[in-house]
Parts: C-alpha cells; structure tokens; sequence
C-alpha cells in the first residue's frame, strides 16, 4: 500500500497528529475533508461568497498555524473546525456589517449556490443536513427563531430581544429549552 | 459560591453555548463554570445540540482558489520552518564543536596563568562564532531546503504608513508562488481590507486580501506563477476586494 494511501486512510484524530507534527500533506487532507463544511458554515452565515472564502481561510490558518492547540480529549476533529470557523464568522458578523446586506433570502442563495450531489459524501451531507434541519424545525417557532438568530446570525441575546420584543430573560429561556429539545430529538440522528 | 449567583448564570447557558452573551458576560460565565459543576453538567449535556447546527447546513462547494491559497501559505511556512530547524541543529552543533574545541585548548592551556588561558579560550570562541556565523548564514541559504528560494524586502511608502515593514519569500519554484509578510500596517476600518496584487505586464492582478491584528502584522498568499511579473504590491480596498487598485500601493516589492 503506498504512503498516500495510507495517509488517506487515516482516521481524523490520526491525521491531526501528523497535522501538530507540521505536516503540510495531513493539513491538505484535514482542508479535503473539513474545507467544505467549513465553507458551507461561514456562507450560510455571511450570505456571501467571498467574505466566505475570506473567514475560511483565516480559520483554516488559525489551525494550522495553532495545531498544538488541538485536544482529542475535547471532542471531534470536525466539530474543533467548525468552531473555530462559526466564531472566525460571528467576529466576521459583529465587525464587518455584513448583517444587512445577508440573509434577506438565505434559502434562495443557497438554492443558486448548492454543490451538486457528485459524490456519495456529499449526498450523505445533504441528507444528514435535511434530517438536523427537521429536528430544528420541530421547535416550537419561537424557539427555532432564538437559536437561529443567535447561531447563525451572530446576535447577541440583546439584540435578539430587542428585534423580537421581549424581555432578555425570555431569550435567553427560549435558546435553553430549545437546546433540550433539538439535543433529545436528535438523539434518534445520527451523532 | 452563593445561590444567588448560580441561578444568575444558570440561565446564561444557551446563550453561551449559541455564543450570544458579550465579552464581558462570556468571562463571568467561564469563571462560574470553573467553580460550579450544577452548570458544567449541564453545559455538557446541551454542547451536542449545538454541535449538531452546523450539520443542519446544506453543503456548498468552496472555489479552488481557497485551497490553493491556503496551501501555498503552508507549505511556505513549513518550508521555513524546515529551513529554521535545520539552522537550529546547525546552531547546535557549531555550539558543540566550538566547546569541544575550547576544551582541547584548555587542555594545552594548564601550564598558562589562568587569566591568560581564559583570554586566549575567549579568542578563540570569538573567532569561532564570526567564522560560524557567517558559515552559518551561508549553509541557510543553501539549504532552506528549497533551492532558488530567497525573500525580497518591500518598499513602504512612509507618508501613509510610517511604521509598515514586509517581505516577501519566494517559492523555489516561482511557479509556486510566494507568501507575504507584513509588520507595523495600520489596523483598517470594518469596511476596508489590504489587497494582494501581482503585477505582469502592467496589469495588476488580485492575488488576496488580508487584515492585520492589532501589533499590526499580517500575512497573505500570491498564488499565481510569478514567472514575468516584476512585482507584487499592496492596496487598501473596501471589503470584499477591488477588480482593479484603486490607490497607488502602500507597500511593493520588486521581484
């Protein structure tokens, strides 16, 4: 078997290792497997492609340039990356002002943007997506619309009750409640 | 840790968990999960929900540029960091051979009055760190394990930012492109970004855009092959980038 073969064959956590070590290889490997989800993540809170890209590899340098940081102990390897990329993309979102020019049509954007289904993965992507998004949208609306806005938006709980009308307490009661019910409804997807 | 304070944060865990408190209540909060496990429990048992909301969104591809880019900044830093590792061991051992020398001298010193001994040991340590050094400057350059690859000092234009300093490390293989570093650039407004461009034939080509942290520094990739083109300069534009500079260059680098 050859060493590429091999290398690909690693599982994430192995591949980081080789990432700490420095190993520009491992790293194209961690971006092939975690640089579309990423993207993903920082469009569909940016609403725009190049603030995207931007975001994207900002936090993709952000690891490489900080793999020691890495813990296994702290979770996957996937969800470390988005993390990374969801906050890169809330400063994005608090600093830039892009809040008024996205989101006025989130699902009409991605419909021009959407990956074709090429490949078995990204098939398995969209389903697991459609599935967490019907689990989201079993909420009670008010729910769903807290954790989105703050997730997604980048809102503080203070901007979210002032857009929304209601006291902080209550936003901030609707993200926990919501929280708990999305984690035992998923419970039944695919962790 | 009182009652009282506990159900004050208690409340705060979604929204720490969706990132929607403000700096200054994030940093109460962590303080109060160090020393609360009620919240630190409950702070575990809510993360999957929220690490479960990315997978809700439906996969858009990213353009090749990003890969692209993003690899030619890390396979330059790796490159330099193989080259500094190198230089390292190098260090080392020229730290050891000149020890091993001054011990043999010392050995031929012992019938010497000890001030003189030192003042000779001294000697010969200097002349072993100037002939090292510049030995050692030379096997860098050698072998930075990228032979052809060598780094160019920018040029600033001090009237609009007098503290900036750059250099520019080429690819060994110019085809490869090269990776910028920037020191000393003014941090910009939210809706301006530096942009990257390298210049061929008198067109200015957009290589990518960068903002510096707050000391100032920045780096940024220029992908495309620099074969022909004779330099490669920076901008501020608005955010998002410009098709075309719309100022003369803060900084540039001849090639």
């Amino acid at each position: 078997m050859s060493r590429e073969t091999d290398i690909q064959n690693l599982a994430d956590e192995e591949v980081m290792h080789l990432v700490q070590e420095g190993n520009p290889r491992a790293f194209e490997l961690l971006y092939d497997r975690h640089g579309g989800p990423a993207f993903s993540l920082a469009y569909r809170m940016v609403g725009d492609r190049v603030t995207a890209e931007d975001i994207s590899q900002e936090a993709f340098l952000s690891i490489w340039r900080s793999r020691a940081r890495y813990q296994a102990d702290r979770g996957s390897v996937r969800t470390w990356v988005l993390g990374i990329v969801h906050h890169r993309a809330i400063d994005a979102l608090r600093h830039n002002l892009v809040h008024e020019k996205r989101r006025s049509s989130a699902e009409g954007i991605e419909e021009r943007f959407e990956a074709r289904e090429t490949t078995p993965g990204e098939a398995a992507r969209r389903e697991e997506a459609r599935s967490v998004r019907a689990a989201l949208e079993d909420l009670p609306d008010e729910q769903t619309r807290v954790i989105e806005l703050a997730y997604f938006g980048g809102f503080s709980h203070s901007q979210i009750a002032d857009m929304l009308e209601m006291p902080i307490g209550t936003v901030k009661g609707r993200m926990r409640l919501g929280l708990d019910k999305l984690r035992r409804s998923l419970a039944g997807v695919a962790a | 840790m009182s009652v009282e304070r506990h159900h004050a944060q208690e409340e705060n865990v979604g929204a720490y968990l969706l990132s929607a408190l403000t700096e200054i209540e994030t940093r109460a909060f962590e303080k109060h999960l160090e020393e609360c496990p009620v919240c630190q429990d409950e702070l575990d048992r809510l993360r999957p929900a929220v690490d479960a909301l990315p997978r809700s969104v439906d996969p858009v591809s990213p353009p090749a540029s990003l890969k692209t880019s993003l690899m030619a900044t890390v396979n330059a830093d790796a490159r330099e960091a193989r080259g500094e590792a190198r230089s390292e061991a190098r260090r080392h051992g020229m730290a050891r051979r000149l020890r091993e020398r001054i011990s043999r001298l010392s050995g031929g010193l012992t019938d010497m009055r000890p001030g003189v001994a030192w003042m000779a040991a001294s000697i010969v340590l200097l002349a072993g760190m100037v002939g090292g050094a510049t030995g050692l400057y030379a096997i860098s350059e050698l072998t930075s394990g990228d032979k052809g690859a060598r780094t160019v000092t920018a040029s600033v234009d001090k009237t609009r930012v007098p503290q900036a300093s750059g250099s520019f490390a080429v690819a060994g293989n110019s085809a490869q492109g090269g990776v910028l570093r920037v020191h000393g650039l003014p941090t910009l407004e939210n809706d301006s970004v530096y942009q990257v461009w390298l210049r061929r034939d008198g067109e200015a080509i957009s290589q990518s855009l960068f903002s510096v942290g707050e000391d100032g520094d920045g780096a940024a990739a220029v992908a495309d092959d620099l074969k022909s083109a004779d330099a490669v300069m920076v901008t501020r534009e608005r955010a998002g980038g410009a098709k075309a500079p719309s100022e003369k260059p803060v900084l540039n680098v001849r090639l």
